[in-house]
């Protein structure tokens, strides 16, 4: 497994892709500087931090942008080079194979995003450890989620980008919204309520939209080991190019 | 699952099609130990062919086992069976050796340097190892990756078109060690659209044209059955009448007609005669032969096959 968790992060970690979890990555960290500079004394300012900063732009945007741009490559790159068949072809079972896809994508984005919230909460909420430490676990839900869905994805389909942009923004962005059952549907509902569940102090914004911290964490791992089974289904029953 | 078999490969009316397009129709043979050759025309079904029988597509209709073992879902079997794809894209960030070196790794060898310096000598790269893979002319990509579907040393070898790119050096040096691979006892699938890349080393012949088996056995038996079937070819020229009398003396003719649009229709059993007569009679006749094609659809493919050559 390690032989293929290595030819994973190689192939994922190419510098175009790592220089643009990099900066997206130092974009939550440099608002939270400027912001906290500028509204420091404002009593709404924790409140905006958490619904535009945290939620807004961390969990509903760059969380998803960045997971999805590289777990749908994690499938999608090998199907596109058709490479596949140098892997699918050995005496190895498949999920021997689905794993290291999953762990590169969650290696490469994790640190990354889970640092880049950690540290943005850190300085936009008064440098509480266990703010940060919230933020940090859920996000690393939220990337470890997504990774099993968009891996899944990238095999399924040529178009897995589109999917991702469609569940991402018509899913979680939108229909959630309007319609509140949606949270137990949705990646970003798990990773606030998680986020909120491990803080519910610091976190208290977060209190009135947002599933009960167990169905979160229940859901997460479901979800993750879902769409990790119909990864490996997938690969045993699938037409190999 | 063990399924009684006869062969070392056996394809069991084998049928793969994708919505209404039919790759593979109604496939049957066996292969055994020694050098075999799937031929056929571009887009006669060869490599879905080999990919059903590799395990990599599955099979709409009918049944394949290698070594008595369905091919599907078994990994246990890939240990004894090894497989270079046609196309040629490869992990161009790594050195022909680190290939070989995955390759083996996933074949669980230990220890690897061994096996991996053996295939690599194999295919005569041991100077070029350590080049990266983007780094090689197409031929020796085709030879390390080569190198990276043997190195655990299978008893079955499936390779698609393994000699494209390969220079006339090469392909005498690649046919030498089939050979030597094959009197060792294995059992050799490969697959090419040329014939003369694989006449002289192939044991048996297995012809594919449009998704069907059209032709087994040796070159010869193949040849001599193609020549047992009447073709008929249609052949426009600007003076029929006096092109039409010509074609009547030959032997190898069994009927010529004129179509409503004044084109001849000439039924032969030698079509390979008549493509190499035709143009040459109307050359010396002074007559313009300005189209020779064949009239039977299905066998048009088999037709160009047999022409180009």
């Amino acid at each position: 497994m390690l032989t293929l968790l290595r030819l994973s992060m190689r192939q994922l970690g190419g510098k175009r892709r790592v220089a643009l979890i990099l900066l997206l990555s130092i974009l939550p960290i440099a608002l939270a500087v400027v912001v906290s500079i500028a509204e420091g004394e404002d009593e709404s300012f924790d409140s905006d931090f958490i619904n535009i900063l945290l939620d807004g732009l961390m969990v509903g945007g760059i969380l998803p942008i960045v997971t999805m741009a590289v777990a749908t490559a994690a499938f999608g790159n090998e199907l596109e080079d058709q490479t596949l068949s140098y892997i699918v072809l050995k005496p190895i079972p498949r999920w021997h194979i689905a794993l290291p896809k999953l762990l590169a994508s969650i290696i490469i984005v994790g640190p990354l995003i889970i640092a880049s919230g950690a540290i943005a909460a850190w300085i936009g909420m008064g440098a509480d450890p266990r703010i940060s430490a919230a933020v940090g676990l859920a996000l690393f839900a939220g990337v470890t989620t997504y990774s099993s869905i968009f891996s899944w994805a990238g095999l399924m389909t040529t178009r897995a980008l589109a999917f991702a942009i469609v569940y991402v923004f018509l899913w979680e962005g939108l229909i959630s919204s309007f319609i509140n059952g949606v949270d137990y549907l949705s990646v970003r509902g798990y990773t606030l309520a998680i986020m909120h569940g491990i803080d519910k102090d610091g976190l208290g914004e977060l209190s009135e939209r947002v599933i009960e911290f167990p169905a979160a964490v229940g859901g997460a791992v479901a979800v993750s080991v879902v769409f990790f089974y119909l990864t490996v289904r997938r690969l045993r029953n699938m037409d190999v190019p | 699952m063990t399924t009684q078999s006869n062969g070392v490969i056996d394809v069991a009316d084998v049928s793969k099609w994708y919505g209404s397009v039919v790759a593979v129709n109604e496939v049957s043979f066996q292969v055994n130990p020694g050098i075999t050759a799937l031929l056929g025309p571009n887009g006669a079904g060869k490599t879905t062919m080999l990919h059903l029988i590799a395990g990599l597509a599955k099979c709409s209709d009918g049944q394949i086992t290698t070594l008595g073992e369905p091919v599907r879902n078994n990994p246990s079997l890939y240990q004894r069976v090894g497989f270079m794809p046609e196309h040629e894209s490869v992990y161009g960030f790594y050195t022909g050796r680190q290939l070989v070196e995955f390759s083996a790794k996933l074949y669980g060898l230990s220890p690897l340097g061994e096996a991996v310096d053996r295939a690599i000598q194999i295919v005569g790269m041991e100077d070029a190892q350590n080049r990266t893979m983007d780094g090689y002319s197409r031929g020796m990509r085709q030879r390390m990756r080569l190198a990276a579907a043997i190195v655990h040393d299978p008893q079955v070898m499936i390779l698609d078109e393994p000699l494209n790119g390969t220079d006339p050096r090469q392909r005498i040096e690649f046919q030498e060690v089939m050979e030597r691979l094959a009197s060792q006892g294995r059992t050799i699938l490969i697959s090419s659209h040329i014939l003369e890349e694989v006449e002289t080393m192939a044991g048996r012949i297995l012809l594919m044209v449009s998704g069907k088996l059209a032709a087994s056995g040796d070159f010869r038996a193949i040849r001599a059955k193609l020549d047992e079937q009447a073709y008929q070819v249609r052949i426009v020229v600007d003076e029929p009448r006096r092109m039409a009398s010509a074609i009547v003396s030959l032997d190898d003719v069994d009927s010529v007609s004129f179509d409503d649009d004044g084109s001849i229709v000439v039924l032969s059993r030698k079509v390979a005669t008549i493509q190499t007569t035709l143009p040459r009679m109307a050359q010396e006749n002074g007559i313009r032969l300005t189209r020779m094609e064949p009239i039977d659809e299905s066998l048009e493919s088999l037709f160009e096959y047999i022409v180009e050559r």
